[in-house]
């Protein structure tokens, strides 16, 4: 072939190229599937949930809430906004100055579908690790996790595939120490007893501590029979990371019980959520009920799993 | 090489050709095929195509869905997870299979009669579209899982439903006419390769083409063969080709002719060193000048050499020469009877 035909070639060989990619062709057989959104979806899906918290701060009504989070968030955040009625305080608004730091979209063949994503907070100096969840076709994106870590933690980093982010089975051990069902049990389990043989399993983190803590100073109160349950809830939101253990979303249900003797009364302090739900204190019995939300990392290989943030408040409260 | 290219261009050339101009008729200058409107019988609220009927991507697709006395009428094309969770529950007419240019089969499948929420509130339709009566979409299936859903939208129902389907390339008619014209212009290649290279592209670069272009190949590496030419000059300076027999013959009359070598010549070069002058055989263009004129100076006086061939020529009246036998030599008048010793020393020529 002549050097002067060479380009004439080339040319050609450019054409018949750029026609392939636009000449329609089947597509593979694999199973229907769907990467449900895109960054610029997050975008609105963020802008709307903003919106929503934004109007229901502004009346101290967490009503519109239930339009854009769902389960144990939309519980935490109406216990909230009903402690800052009682307080006649505002809440934090949770979102304007929110900037995306990581996405992790899954690959999902069926639903729910849902997506985490990693937002800071600069105003209350933190980063908000929030799972979106889409329930069914016809439901909104609703927040439904949305544990807190402070600026300095770095989450590990995630494996993915075809850009998608990998999901862990919530009963499935493989390549870990424990399912991340099983580290939320064992979490609540060495919670509600530091002695139980399910805390050597797991590492013992300034969660633990800060739980315990509060759990000593109420059972030393005297004339008061203070009892404390933990239980975990279902694992339903679980990403593989880099190193092949697991970040997961657990939340922990916490029930503080008092049992007070007659003539004693319990009471919390003025700003504080216990004292706007039970508001003349607990003079004979009472019970309080927590919600906490964790992100748990759970190492790869045989490492301990840990609590890297957190997000709860009291739900509910029964007394006097 | 070039030349072994050159049928499978002209093969490949006229394939890309054909199915070009095939797309061209196919599509149309509008770029699609266009089928309907059909008529769908159905009185439920959803036909929906299953899971793996639309298996393509990069096809532009068309739909129009009409259906009677303005009724409001929803289609759209959505992600197949999406379209078969909104659709799991609700009693609907499943299409699970469809060949072009229109031969569906359809299945119906159970459920509630309503929709469980509004299409038109939904946020994942990839194209989507709702009217009144009637309703349409064009997008290009992408790469992934899609299924197409026609929907009643509010009390209404979908009987009466009729289908006008197109499918197509975006620019397909331009590209089956670049295709086309690829094909051809590969064909064409084909064939100049087939004909070898033309005369222009043969230059002083390339000799070999001159000398036998035609069994010659592009790229072909030439086999380069060193010719000996023996060539001698005369008098007048013009050098004439003579053969290996001629020049051999020279020699011997040369070495012939050579003075005694028991009593050298101090003037004639020494016949056992290699002299510029004498004839040098071994050389492809001996310089056989000095040779010529050796031999034309010592004439006949060599025994062993024979005298040259007498040549009689004729001229006629225009001064153009004719050769002419002996035994022609009758029916002319000799104009110049001189003996070849006393003639200029050409070549042993006399005129007639």
């Amino acid at each position: 072939m002549s050097r002067r035909s060479a380009p004439v070639v080339l040319l050609l060989a450019c054409v018949l190229a750029l026609t392939s990619c636009t000449v329609p062709r089947p597509r593979d057989d694999r199973p229907a599937s769907t990467v449900p959104i895109d960054r610029a979806g997050v975008e609105q899906v963020l802008s709307r949930y903003d919106q929503v918290r934004e109007a229901a701060a502004k009346l101290l009504d967490p009503k519109p809430l239930s339009t854009v989070e769902s389960g144990a968030v939309l519980a935490i955040d109406t216990g909230s906004f009903d402690v800052a009625q009682r307080l006649s305080r505002g809440v934090g608004s949770d979102g304007t100055s929110d900037q995306v730091e990581r996405l992790a979209v899954p690959r999902f063949t069926g639903y729910p579908l849902w997506f985490v994503v990693e937002v800071r907070d600069q105003a209350a100096k933190v980063n908000r690790v929030q799972v979106f969840e889409r329930g069914s076709a016809v439901d909104p994106w609703f927040l439904v996790a949305s544990p807190e870590t402070v600026l300095s933690t770095r989450l590990p980093d995630l494996r993915e595939r075809d850009g998608a982010a990998l999901t862990v089975d919530p009963r499935s051990a493989t390549g870990m120490s424990m399912s991340p069902q099983q580290a939320a049990d064992r979490y609540a389990a060495a919670l509600e007893d530091p002695s139980a043989a399910a805390a050597r399993t797991i590492e013992n983190d300034d969660f633990r501590a800060q739980m315990r803590t509060a759990a000593r100073r109420n059972a030393s109160l005297d004339g008061v029979r203070f009892g404390q349950t933990w239980k975990a809830e279902k694992v339903t939101h679980a990403l593989r990371t880099a190193d092949g253990g697991a970040l997961v979303f657990a939340t922990l249900e916490r029930v503080d019980s008092y049992r007070v003797r007659d003539g004693i009364q319990v009471t919390w302090p003025d700003d504080s959520p216990q004292k706007a739900l039970l508001e003349s204190g607990v003079s004979s019995s009472g019970r309080l009920r927590y919600l906490h939300q964790v992100l748990v990392e759970i190492p790869g290989g045989s490492g301990r799993p840990r609590v890297i943030g957190q997000y709860g408040g009291v739900v509910e409260a029964e007394g006097p | 090489m070039a030349r072994r290219l050159a049928w499978p261009l002209v093969v490949v050339g006229l394939l890309i050709a054909l199915a070009g101009a095939a797309v061209m008729v196919v599509l149309g200058p509008d770029s699609r095929f266009t089928t309907g409107p059909h008529a769908v019988r159905t009185d439920g609220v959803a036909v929906v195509t299953a899971p793996d009927v639309i298996t393509y991507r990069g096809l532009q697709v068309d739909v129009l869905v009409e259906v009677p006395v303005n009724k409001p009428v929803f289609v759209g094309l959505g992600n197949t997870v999406d379209v078969q969770d909104y659709l799991a529950g609700t009693r609907r007419l499943e299409v699970t299979s469809f060949r072009a240019p229109w031969t569906v089969r359809t299945a119906e499948r159970r459920g509630r009669p309503a929709l469980p929420g509004a299409p038109t509130a939904l946020d994942w339709w990839i194209a989507d579209s709702a009217g009144l009566g009637g309703a349409s979409i064009s997008t290009t299936l992408p790469d992934t899982p899609v299924s197409l859903a026609i929907l009643a939208v509010g009390a209404s129902d979908l009987s009466g439903l009729r289908v006008t389907f197109a499918y197509g390339v975006r620019g397909g008619f331009g590209l089956g006419l670049g295709a086309l014209l690829v094909g051809l212009g590969l064909a064409w290649s084909g064939l100049l390769l087939r004909r070898g290279p033309s005369v222009a592209t043969a230059g002083p670069r390339r000799p070999w083409r001159e000398r036998d272009a035609g069994a010659q190949e592009l790229g072909e590496e030439v086999e380069v063969v060193e010719e000996e030419v023996y060539v001698f000059v005369d008098e007048h300076g013009v050098e004439h080709e003579i053969t290996a027999e001629e020049a051999a013959r020279l020699q011997e009359r040369l070495a012939a002719d050579a003075p005694d070598p028991t009593s050298p010549d101090p003037t004639s070069p020494d016949p056992t060193s290699p002299d510029p002058t004498s004839p040098e055989l071994t050389d492809p263009e001996p310089d056989t000048s000095v040779a010529i004129a050796t031999e034309t100076g010592t004439g006949t006086g060599a025994g062993e050499v024979p005298p040259p061939a007498v040549v009689y020529v004729f001229v006629d009246e225009d001064g153009v020469e004719h050769e002419v036998s002996e035994e022609e030599l009758a029916d002319y008048e000799l104009a110049d009877d001189e003996h070849v010793d006393d003639a200029p020393a050409d070549d042993g020529r006399r005129d007639g």
